[in-house]
């Protein structure tokens, strides 16, 4: 059975070691003090791998040690991840889709697609609302960071309107 | 009494009045929106103000400097994300606070305790520019390195129920730190051949996706699950039962964030976890903490608050910027051919006076623009989740786009969020990942540059005494949470013991 802390205990050590030897891959320069570019991430990468793998026993030696009663609820703690998760990867891949759009589209034409499409995703029912408060928002958003902040947002398809 | 009667005048000046109202909107506005730091608010003002007298011009941008300060809290307590990085530790129990119903009185204790911070940290401005600007000059890269350590202690404290797992979280945040450029010979680090990652990662990026990126992601794997609680679309600030609770972590917030708005790179970052977690430390009621504790939100405001106004005392002094936002406010001073320094007070001792009146002005017009506009900000608040998280994503994405027009930027944010999902997911704490972040360079940087002004020598860490004395205080830290931590397991292991026997 995997428990939170042994899934972290393993994630910190895979962490620790691919730092590791990323740090190792730096090279010295001749001009470098004593400690180097090296130095302090080769303590860092030790470091998290050892807490990792110093989490996962604690892990292990907590589950050994569990009662039926205790290894029932660690069970439990996982029910309906995979779920959320997924729920959770799709918002993400909104955002990335934005990412995508943006400079071609434009900051003000992206956004009032990226707010409906993110609200009904949550749950806005489809209709008339959550167009509105796409287009209104991405109007708003516009005005406060193009005009108001001076910001340079992506102009995309409506750059001839000076959009 | 002479700098006093000084800066009397300048206070029915209509030109100070108006620049200290208008910057202090204008900061409270661009500290809101996340993504938005207080240097590029002052940055997009500095060109407006080459036109201006030159008292207004720099009371414009210091009175933005302590509007968005104050800011950042707004949406700290209402979404869950920093406008600022200042106020990442207000998020801890304000956003509680929000949860339970009680946002109002959270703003009203944010704005209350960033008045008291802000009004501390101009008295100290006035009265002591002279003292503590040497005592700024003090510091060495050793007693800087200490600074950094003392920093990274309290992640001794803010780890919860695992240590180990703080350390790993603070170890992520130093790594982060790691990527870009080398702070000592310049090679690149971790940069994968990209140009984006030389200039390293800005730890706002980090920190929006760690909190509020994250907090979108848990809400929407929650689709269905999570009770909206309404907030009272009403300001309140504490009564006199509550407020006089405050003093001691206002007096805290204020003393720290006073003394860190000297230190050229210290900063209200830095301030703001420590005095969490010296309020905490202090408080009659430290289990609260985490949880809605008034006290978790009156110590972080009052020291970012009080951090605004001493942060100018190294610009006024020696014309040293130790932030990106004072490095605006100088460009203020130099756009209008002043030289901040010594002879400052000498040849152009009216706009210093000019500049205190206009930060007495801008405190008073934070309170009133902070009430105008906050019952603004609490009906955003109780808008259906959906339609407020889908705009609350759409701000989070322009506002890391306008830091430097970069969708790569906005990637890292993402990237961050995603590491925050699973960091909720396993239980890690985020805070002291945000204080490694913060604290990497500092620490990195000045603990290279000891070791070669001593030659390799480790005691240089011990002979100088700043450097001693902020060591053995991170020492007492450390000890004393251990100490704190074995006594609670020895007490649970106990009790355990008694009811097995008793069971028997």
């Amino acid at each position: 059975m995997i428990t939170r802390d042994m899934a972290g205990g393993a994630a910190a050590s895979l962490i620790g070691a691919f730092y590791l030897y990323y740090a190792s891959q730096l090279r010295p320069s001749s001009l470098a003090d004593s400690v180097g570019p090296q130095g302090l991430p080769l303590v860092y990468g030790w470091l998290t791998l050892g807490l990792g793998f110093i989490l996962l026993a604690q892990a292990l030696i907590a589950v050994l040690r569990a009662s039926p009663a205790d290894h029932a609820k660690q069970a439990d703690a996982w029910t309906g991840q995979g779920r959320r998760t997924l729920w959770a990867a799709g918002l993400l891949a909104f955002a990335a889709g934005y990412l995508l759009i943006v400079e071609a589209l434009g900051y003000l034409l992206s956004l009032a697609i990226l707010i409906p499409a993110v609200a009904i995703y949550l749950g806005a029912r489809i209709g008339w609302r959550p167009v509105a408060v796409g287009v209104g928002g991405a109007v708003v958003l516009w005005l406060m960071f193009d005009k108001l902040l001076g910001v340079d947002m992506p102009e995309g398809v409506l750059r001839g309107l000076g959009l | 009494m002479e700098t006093l009667l000084a800066t009397l005048p300048f206070l029915l000046d209509p030109s100070i009045l108006i620049a200290a109202f208008v910057g202090v909107t204008w900061g409270i506005l661009g500290g809101a929106l996340p993504g938005i730091s207080p240097s590029i608010t002052m940055a997009l003002l500095l060109p407006f103000t080459y036109t201006m007298d030159p008292g207004a011009a720099i009371v414009l941008l210091a009175s933005t400097y302590v509007g968005a300060e104050y800011g950042g809290s707004v949406p700290a307590i209402l979404i869950r994300t920093p406008g600022t990085n200042a106020a990442a530790a207000t998020v801890l129990d304000g956003y509680e606070m929000n949860l339970q119903g009680k946002a109002g009185l959270a703003l009203g204790i944010s704005l209350y305790s960033g008045f008291i911070g802000s009004m501390v940290g101009l008295i100290l401005l006035m009265l002591l520019s002279a003292p503590l600007s040497s005592v700024a000059l003090a510091f060495t890269p050793p007693a800087y390195f200490a600074l950094g350590i003392l920093g990274l202690s309290v992640i001794a404290t803010l780890s919860g129920d695992s240590l180990v797992k703080g350390l790993i979280a603070a170890l992520l945040g130093l790594i982060i730190a790691t990527i870009g450029t080398d702070p000592v010979t310049g090679s690149n680090r971790f940069t994968f051949g990209s140009a984006d990652l030389l200039g390293g990662i800005e730890p706002v990026m980090i920190m929006v996706g760690l909190f509020a990126m994250s907090e979108l992601l848990a809400q929407a794997s929650q689709r269905g699950e999570v009770n909206k609680i309404r907030s009272r679309p009403r300001i309140e600030f504490p009564d006199w039962p509550l407020a006089k609770r405050l003093i001691p972590s206002q007096l805290i917030g204020s003393t720290i964030g006073s003394f860190e708005g000297v230190m050229p790179g210290a900063g209200g970052t830095i301030a703001s976890f420590m005095s969490y977690n010296e309020a905490r430390r202090w408080s009659k009621y430290p289990e609260e903490f985490g949880k809605g504790s008034p006290e978790g939100i009156a110590a972080p405001e009052s020291a970012n608050n009080a951090v605004a106004e001493t942060a100018i005392i190294p610009v006024l002094s020696f014309g040293i910027p130790g932030s990106n936002s004072t490095a605006i406010l100088l460009g203020g001073f130099l756009i209008h051919g002043l030289q901040p320094g010594p002879m400052l007070f000498v040849q152009a001792g009216d706009v210093i006076y000019g500049l205190y009146a206009g930060l007495f002005v801008a405190i008073i017009g934070m309170m009133i623009m902070g009430i105008a506009m906050l019952p603004l900000c609490v009906w955003l608040v109780n808008r259906p989740l959906p339609y407020l998280n889908a705009v609350i994503l759409a701000l989070i994405l322009s506002g890391i786009y306008s830091i430097h027009g970069s969708l790569f930027d906005v990637g890292l944010m993402l990237a961050a969020g995603v590491l925050g999902f699973f960091m909720r997911m396993l239980r890690f704490p985020f805070l002291p990942t945000v204080l490694g972040l913060v604290l990497g360079f500092l620490v990195e940087s000045n603990f290279r540059r000891s070791l070669v002004l001593s030659g390799d020598d480790y005691m240089i860490f011990v002979d100088d005494r700043i450097s001693l004395a902020l060591l053995v205080l991170s020492g007492l830290f450390i000890f004393g949470s251990l100490a704190r931590r074995a006594v609670a397991a020895l007490r649970k292991e106990n009790r355990t013991a008694f009811s097995e026997g008793s069971d028997g």
